[in-house]
């Protein structure tokens, strides 16, 4: 499927986002639109909620808000921006109010834990001793405590540059500040951590 | 080429060549300035280093029943509201939602103006009605007691007047 196609809106050829001209066809009633947009932004989305709240219940579940709230949104679409623009914008807004309301509290203990969050393959697949396996849950926990200790906007744009490979200008577009703000962020985050991280080399 | 690191501006240079993004030609530019910087080095190095512990950090698949649980919340919170406004629907296609807030208004308006504001409400009369009532009866209940009270102390009096 090609990633951008060309549309005539308004009289006038512009260019559109092949997820934009599928919320277009969800916003006149096509439900397989949607369902196409889910299975593909489904994963990201969940992914970056759990990189964000670091709780995969609680990312799930602000996950279903996200969607759900597109669907609801669907009348009143306009393709203004990339799609996944508005897509991580309202994941972004619901994660930091998730943080800020404190309805993730079991991130920090799983942190303090131990990590029963782990995808069951990453140590099954290849079989690995109890050490490595001890090992590589430490310095997975180590890089977890790392990303949750960079201030909320730091690292919603180091998830976003880093997992979702997000352009400058989208990332700004998301969090709604300027190109030369997330710059700025990215550039912090990095050398925090680098300082925490550097070690791992 | 100025250092990426005294200079911020070409800093995402380096953020590009750590991640792998950076073009070839600004990638050979690069590797030639960090063969004589020892702190662009160093920060490639350390920024490898964070790019590898971020990759090793993989999230958790998605439920299987992820898309069932969320088709069943919008059935359960989309769907009442979908079925409610249907018959509205053709209305407020386009711009009609403005229209009809506005007959609304219009609506609201005209039954406002239409009603004098010196009348009392329909309920009202038969309600003053009884509380007028209600004192009388009061005073009448007072009376008919202050009588039989009367009464009830005349009778003895009269009786052992008769007998005298």
């Amino acid at each position: 499927m090609p990633e951008r196609v060309k549309t005539g809106m308004g009289g006038a050829t512009a260019a559109l986002d092949y997820d934009a001209e599928l919320m277009l066809r969800v916003k006149e009633g096509d439900g397989a639109s949607f369902g196409l947009l889910l299975e593909k932004h489904r994963s990201p989305v969940v992914h970056f909620l759990y990189r964000m709240v670091q709780n995969h219940a609680v990312a799930e579940e602000l996950a279903q808000e996200v969607f759900l709230r597109v669907y609801r949104s669907r009348s009143s679409y306009e393709p203004t921006a990339k799609f996944t623009t508005w897509l991580f914008r309202i994941a972004t807004h619901l994660a930091l109010n998730s943080l800020r309301d404190g309805k993730n509290d079991r991130s920090q203990e799983r942190l303090d834990g131990g990590s029963s969050d782990l995808p069951a393959r990453q140590v099954s697949d290849s079989r690995p001793s109890v050490e490595q396996a001890m090992v590589y849950r430490a310095r997975l926990d180590e890089v977890r405590q790392a990303v949750m200790a960079l201030p909320e906007k730091q690292r919603a744009a180091v998830l976003m540059h880093k997992y979702e490979e997000m352009e400058y200008s989208q990332i700004a577009r998301v969090l709604r500040c300027s190109e030369s703000a997330v710059k700025s962020l990215l550039f912090r985050a990095y050398e925090t951590l680098r300082a925490r991280l550097a070690h791992m080399a | 080429m100025k250092c990426p690191i005294e200079t911020r501006e070409n800093a995402e240079l380096l953020l590009a060549y750590c991640a792998r993004t950076l073009d070839a030609e600004s990638t050979a530019i690069l590797e030639r300035h960090m063969e004589i910087c020892p702190a662009c080095r160093e920060f490639a190095h350390g920024q490898r280093a964070v790019w590898e512990a971020l990759d090793a950090w993989e999230a958790a698949p998605v439920t299987l029943d992820f898309d069932r649980r969320l088709y069943r919340r919008i059935d359960r919170e989309v769907s009442w509201w979908h079925l409610l406004m249907r018959p509205f629907r053709p209305v407020l296609a386009g711009h009609g939602l403005p229209i009809v807030a506005a007959a609304c208004l219009v609506v609201m308006a005209g039954v406002l103006l239409q009603r004098p504001a010196g009348t009392p409400p329909v309920g009202q009369p038969q309600a003053a009605q009884l509380e007028a009532l209600q004192p009388d009866q009061v005073e009448h209940a007072l009376d008919a007691m202050r009588m039989i009270g009367e009464f009830s102390h005349r009778v003895p009096g009269d009786v052992a007047d008769s007998k005298m």
